[in-house]
């Protein structure tokens, strides 16, 4: 058990690791102990041999090969400093302006800039419209596909909406996840039917 | 007489010259993302971190390998560095923790030597150095030791082996290890002498030999 015990504090007593009163037990232990003496012989010429293996040389390139990978993980900086869009402030001027000529024409269409005689300019105007309206040539007018519709022949802008085609959407339920189109339609309304997907 | 000193125009002479920065302060410049700091921090401890992983594993050729992910972990995580402890014992917890995870992809591959060809190879070694022919050639002997010593080395078991060579082959002081391996000092203790004992007990055969002659 002593041997065990002495042979447990080998390490530490070359690292000059072990307590004062466990040096002390184990040089006296040496001294009348000839077994544990050459065992520790033996010991410390393994950590001598272990202190005799050569260094390991790293290749000359290891630096410089270590360096480029990190300058391939770091992101490279922008050169050019960040370039606004310009769409932005384009369309939103172009957004502003269209606001503006729409609310000025439909502040004049309204005879609210007009005073005491807006009512008789804007009688004027709408008997003006009327006329154009029956003037105009049939291909200018507005085509539609509900059958009996008053708003043909209203034109309502100053585009050419002579092909057009105004699409009237079948009313449709869902039941249980699939799409149906409700039939019951006003009388004499012929529509061609058509089921979109989303 | 005035004697001017040109001074690169990427270095403030303020600063003072990175070879003689301490290692905590180099690692600060690191993390500032200083690059020649990072190339002095790899030329300083690259030969340390080379060794350390080349005596656990054996193997020459992946010690660059192993040693180059090391210093990219630590530009990875180089501003995790906690100022106040020690840089090497960081260093030396990636290295050991690298070295670790490829013994077990090692051993999961099962192309590692068995013990049982090291005792083949140490037997026969044995029957070398008793040939007293031979005994004059020390340093074709030395060699051959220093050849089988490695190989008895990455034999011993992971958790003997790490505080075995941070010992007796980088010199790490006790509590260091203790660090690194984040295992108490009794502990790093009890694995340095159990590992030096199994590696005495594999190279007997040679030792006695050695005695005789």
């Amino acid at each position: 058990m002593k041997h065990h015990e002495a042979r447990r504090l080998f390490g530490a007593y070359w690292d000059d690791e072990t307590t004062q009163a466990e040096r002390e037990w184990l040089e006296a232990h040496f001294a009348g102990c000839d077994a544990c003496r050459a065992e520790y012989e033996q010991f410390t010429r393994v950590i001598e041999a272990m202190g005799t293996l050569p260094r390991h040389e790293v290749a000359p390139d290891l630096l410089e090969r270590t360096l480029a990978r990190t300058r391939r993980m770091t992101p490279a900086r922008d050169v050019l400093p960040e370039r606004r869009p310009m769409w932005v402030p384009v369309t939103a001027a172009a957004v502003a302006t269209l606001l503006v000529v729409g609310a000025v024409a439909g502040l004049i269409g309204h005879g609210f800039l007009g005073g005491p005689g807006a009512d008789r300019v804007a009688t004027r105007s709408a008997a003006t419209v009327r006329q154009v309206a029956s003037a105009v040539p049939a291909p200018v007018r507005r085509t539609t596909l509900v059958a009996g519709g008053s708003l043909a022949a209203v034109p309502d802008s100053i585009f050419d909406h002579s092909d057009d085609v105004e699409f009237v959407l079948d009313p449709v339920t869902l039941k249980r996840g699939r799409a149906s189109v409700t039939r019951a339609l006003p009388g004499g309304i012929r529509t061609e039917q058509a089921v979109v997907s989303f | 007489m005035k004697v001017s000193v040109p001074v690169p125009s990427d270095r403030d002479p303020a600063l003072p010259p990175i070879l003689s920065l301490s290692d905590e302060d180099l690692m600060a410049r690191v993390a500032e993302d200083e690059e020649r700091a990072f190339a002095e921090l790899v030329r300083r401890y690259q030969g340390r971190i080379a060794n350390l992983v080349s005596r656990v594993l054996n193997d020459r050729e992946c010690a660059d390998d192993l040693t180059q992910e090391v210093f990219i972990r630590v530009h990875v995580h180089r501003r995790n560095y906690r100022r106040g402890s020690k840089l090497s014992t960081w260093l030396f917890t990636i290295a050991a923790n690298l070295a670790k995870n490829e013994i077990r992809r090692r051993v999961r591959r099962r192309n590692w030597f068995s013990l049982d060809a090291l005792q083949e190879v140490l037997q026969d070694s044995a029957m070398v150095f008793a040939d007293p022919h031979e005994g004059s050639e020390r340093t074709m002997e030395r060699k051959q030791l220093q050849e089988l010593l490695a190989r008895a080395i990455a034999t011993v078991p992971e958790k003997y082996r790490f505080a075995l060579v941070l010992r007796d082959v980088e010199g790490m002081a006790y509590e260091e290890i203790a660090l690194v391996l984040g295992v108490p000092g009794g502990t790093v203790r009890s694995r340095i002498n159990r590992a030096r004992n199994m590696l005495k007990r594999k190279l007997q055969p040679v030792l006695r030999r050695e005695d005789t002659t």
